[in-house]
């Protein structure tokens, strides 16, 4: 697991109460019954201040899953 | 996604999927393990919706969707801000309230929201069966800011209920208030709707008041609820509403707890009665309060 992808799933688990064993790229809100569009909007900003980055608005709607959360973080930090 | 027994609402999820085909996984969510009273409940709503919108209720489900993504706007700002964008009155009336077409769309997505919205709905729920129920027979009603007309046309349909009013700042509200007490078949004499600010008020008092979703509107709430304080009869009781940590394009004050709705009506003169803190769809009160989640603060006050 990335170093990214670690955090991610300790923010996830900080949102969502549990789920931290279990996250992969490949989790996505359809695997968490909380995560709808409001949740999915305090993870990513929960995220961009783990990281120190923002993303636009379309980027925070477009994500299908976890994996595509890390790649973004990744390609934001390395800008 | 309901039980059978619930037609009205059965058909209005219909209706609200077929309009936002990706909100079908939260109005699961929003009714799973809700018990009978609530589902009655969310039955008699469906139909309230359907006769306030006659035949805009398409419309209605569609601009709930429009709704639904300029909350998420006002959510990301808040976020990242912990604070609400707006925090004058003059810009919300700029941006918003007089911006017809665009308050036209934002009323009919906040009607379907009384629905959607599980803290709306059981607010709703406590107006009635906490606040209503609980007057003596006769009691005068006034409602400042009644909107669409749902939680007056409860107060002029209860059992025992007195005679009632609705103020307004805006003539556009008050119009949009007396259309929806008809199509609930209110009769025009049944309720008096008047053009009067609170701050600026007759000499007159009420034995009940209620006060919904207007707090967080305003620059000066504890000054707003001062002036209720003067309008309640000795022994009267008021009924506030206040949304806690809920991002919107024409809130201005933002409360952090629900408790602090009730300390500033303490401040204001009020003995609190009772409340209801009603967390946001999904959520349990303790989870809202951690991740500061919305939460309704529904709060019955005395003189």
């Amino acid at each position: 697991m990335s170093e990214t992808l670690t955090k991610i799933a300790d923010v996830i688990a900080d949102l969502f109460d549990d789920h931290a064993d279990t996250v992969t790229r490949e989790t996505s809100a359809a695997d968490i019954e909380d995560w709808d569009s409001l949740a999915n909007i305090q993870l990513v900003v929960m995220v961009e201040r783990q990281f120190g980055i923002q993303f636009a608005t379309s980027e925070i709607q477009g994500f299908r899953n976890v994996g595509d959360l890390v790649d973004a973080v990744d390609r934001k930090r390395t800008a | 996604m309901i039980p059978d027994g619930y037609p009205n609402l059965s058909r209005a999820i219909a209706m609200q999927v077929a309009a936002f085909p990706e909100h079908e996984s939260y109005l699961a969510r929003r009714f799973a393990g809700e018990d009978a009273a609530a589902l009655t409940f969310a039955d008699e709503l469906a139909v309230v919706i359907e006769r306030l919108s006659g035949d805009e209720l398409a419309t209605v489900y569609r601009d709930y969707r429009w709704l639904s993504d300029i909350v998420l706007e006002e959510e990301i700002f808040f976020r990242r801000h912990g604070r609400y964008r707006l925090t004058r009155f003059a810009d919300a009336v700029e941006q918003v309230y007089a911006n017809a077409p665009y308050m036209a769309r934002y009323m009919n997505g906040l009607l379907a929201s009384q629905l959607w919205w599980r803290n709306h709905s059981e607010v709703m729920r406590y107006f009635r069966d906490a606040f209503i129920a609980g007057h003596a027979p006769g009691a005068s009603h006034l409602e400042v800011g009644p909107g669409h007309g749902l939680l007056l046309a409860i107060a002029a349909t209860a059992p025992g209920h007195g005679p009632c009013e609705g103020w307004d700042i805006s003539d556009a509200s008050l119009a949009h208030s007396r259309e929806g007490l008809r199509r609930l078949g209110i009769a025009d004499e049944a309720v008096a709707l008047r053009k009067i600010d609170i701050f600026d008020a007759p000499d007159a008092q009420f034995q009940s008041i209620a006060f919904s979703e207007v707090l967080e509107h305003l620059e000066d709430p504890l000054g707003a609820l001062r002036a209720l304080h003067r309008l309640l009869a000795p022994g009267g009781r008021l009924f506030v509403n206040a949304p806690v940590n809920s991002p919107a394009p024409d809130h201005l004050h933002l409360f952090r707890a629900p408790e602090e709705v009730e300390d500033m009506m303490r401040s204001a003169g009020f003995t609190i009665e009772s409340s209801l803190f009603a967390p946001c769809t999904g959520a349990t009160l303790d989870r809202a309060r951690r991740l500061t989640l919305t939460i309704s603060a529904a709060v019955i006050g005395t003189r």
